[in-house]
């Protein structure tokens, strides 16, 4: 399979922060999610794939060397950045005729369409729009070129569980449309991915924690929730970490069929991909 | 090419909320120009607007956060540069043309309705009073728009009233130091001089501005982080 996008040690350095040798693949035909905390370094890995900040490291996107071809590579992707947009004082048919200059396989009727589609007014400025409507704008506007690749930051942020579906399903729509297109998108909102992505790459610390497939983290991973006895027979090697409760002890492990064999535990719950980060972030080992 | 005309068409758009109050500008200009019958100002006045409101774009992309999302499109901050140097530069020209034209327009009607109190035209004058104005706008923006990308539209304001301030300050010091020491000036050469070449050099004088002060704002940029 080959990747749109190919990053190898890439790293950045921040006054407070770093990031540090992030590697991972987004490859054809899938949705990447990118998941952490605020703070992470998510935003920061997508200003890397940009070129929009200088890192260190090698950064290849369809196979060529971002730096060296970056407005040709830039014609293929779609963007959408949470916090930043053209300009909110203008409106959406005036953003049709600046980036009918900008993309040059920027398609007028595609556009217009999405427009009807999502039912955005023609006559109103975009600081006028709800974040809702702000958001489909954005995501018009960055698949108007039919880009082999979108760039999502914080795409569903703020907005209201209907509307987050809509948004989903366009993503789903746009990567069904063609094989080789895929979506890189960062989020917090972890429940959106459960549902839409083939491979979820957690980073915490400006550091990626993992990299792996949304399936098999959601088969692989699991919760046991025991006793203090039954927590102090568990190997160290055999947990990632552990919340203690009132009651009771609530363990994270990357490996539930071996947990279930090896201690003859039986109900292991099957976590969200919410409760797999919080276990890294706020669990203790 | 593509790309510059984009990113100076969002700008014209972003700008399209002055009309209104240009237009009022320009009526005033008109109404000083008939009660005063002093037309060297309007040009001036004309063009240092324009100017100005041209420099507000940065306002506008800081507002609207927009730098980080254009460097994500298929742009340069080369570019991007190039396109705000253009959008000032054009405004500077457009707005001295406009506002000579539009004095000139002025004077004459009001000449042709009011014969009993004629309007003295001086083209020659009102020509280089209009560059001198074109040329102080482009001071203010070759200074401003670096100072803009080094602190941002709010703070660089601020600096480039301070650099200004040290500007004059430092030619008065100069004038200071000649007439402290005494030097023997020749002012009729040096006016002959300028009547001949004056133009030319203030011509001359702003592109070199401009070319430096763009030369600073890409090195600033550059190495900016958005």
């Amino acid at each position: 399979m080959e990747n749109n996008i190919e990053l190898k040690n890439v790293s950045k350095k921040y006054k407070g922060f770093e990031l540090k040798d992030i590697s991972f693949n987004v490859p054809q035909g899938c949705i990447v999610g990118l998941i952490g905390e605020n703070g992470a370094g998510k935003t920061t890995t997508i200003k890397s794939i940009l070129n929009i900040t200088n890192s260190t490291g090698n950064i290849k996107v369809f196979g060529k060397e971002l730096t060296k071809k970056e407005k040709e590579i830039k014609e293929e992707i779609g963007l959408v950045l949470d916090d930043s947009f053209l300009s909110e004082y203008l409106n959406v048919k005036q953003v049709n005729s600046i980036m009918k200059e900008i993309y040059k396989k920027w398609d007028e009727n595609k556009y217009i369409s999405l427009l009807k589609q999502f039912d955005l007014p023609t006559n109103k400025l975009i600081k006028e729009f709800s974040s809702g409507m702000k958001m489909k704008l954005k995501i018009a506007t960055a698949i108007s070129h039919n880009p082999k690749l979108l760039i999502l930051d914080e795409p569903t942020s703020g907005l209201d569980p209907v509307v987050r579906n809509e948004i989903l399903d366009i993503f789903r729509k746009y990567i069904e449309e063609d094989e080789t297109r895929s979506i890189l998108l960062s989020t917090h909102i972890t429940t959106d991915l459960e549902h839409i992505s083939d491979y979820i790459v957690f980073i915490e610390n400006g550091k990626v924690i993992f990299d792996l497939p949304t399936d098999e983290l959601l088969e692989s991973y699991g919760i046991i929730k025991c006793s203090k006895e039954d927590f102090l027979r568990l190997d160290e090697k055999d947990y990632i970490s552990y919340k203690k409760g009132k009651y009771q002890y609530e363990v994270l492990t990357n490996n539930k069929n071996n947990i279930k064999i090896k201690y003859n535990i039986t109900t292991i719950d099957k976590p969200s991909i919410e409760e797999i980060m919080l276990f890294y972030i706020k669990g203790e080992k | 090419m593509n790309m510059i005309k984009g990113l100076i068409k969002k700008d014209l758009l972003n700008l399209s909320s002055y009309k209104a109050s240009l237009i009022i500008v320009i009526f005033c200009c008109g109404i000083a120009i008939i009660s005063t019958g002093s037309i060297n100002y309007g040009p001036i006045i004309i063009c240092t607007i324009l100017g100005m409101i041209s420099l507000s774009t940065f306002s506008y992309d800081e507002i609207s956060k927009s730098n980080k999302y254009i460097l994500g499109l298929p742009t340069s901050k080369k570019e991007i540069i190039k396109a705000k140097y253009i959008l000032a530069i054009g405004a500077t020209i457009i707005g001295g043309i406009l506002g000579l034209l539009l004095t000139i327009l002025v004077a004459n009607m009001m000449n042709y309705l009011r014969p009993e109190e004629l309007i003295n035209i001086n083209y020659e004058s009102l020509i280089i009073t209009t560059i001198g104005g074109m040329w102080g706008i482009s001071l203010i923006q070759a200074i401003q728009i670096p100072s803009i990308y080094k602190w941002g539209a709010e703070k660089g304001r601020i600096q480039m009233f301070i650099l200004l301030f040290l500007l004059i300050l430092a030619i008065l010091g100069i004038g200071f130091l000649i007439m402290k020491a005494n030097l023997n000036i020749n002012l009729e050469m040096i006016e002959s001089f300028m009547n001949k070449f004056g133009i030319v050099l203030l011509i001359l004088a702003m592109v070199v501005m401009f070319f430096i002060s763009y030369k600073i704002s890409y090195k600033i940029y550059k190495n900016k982080e958005e």
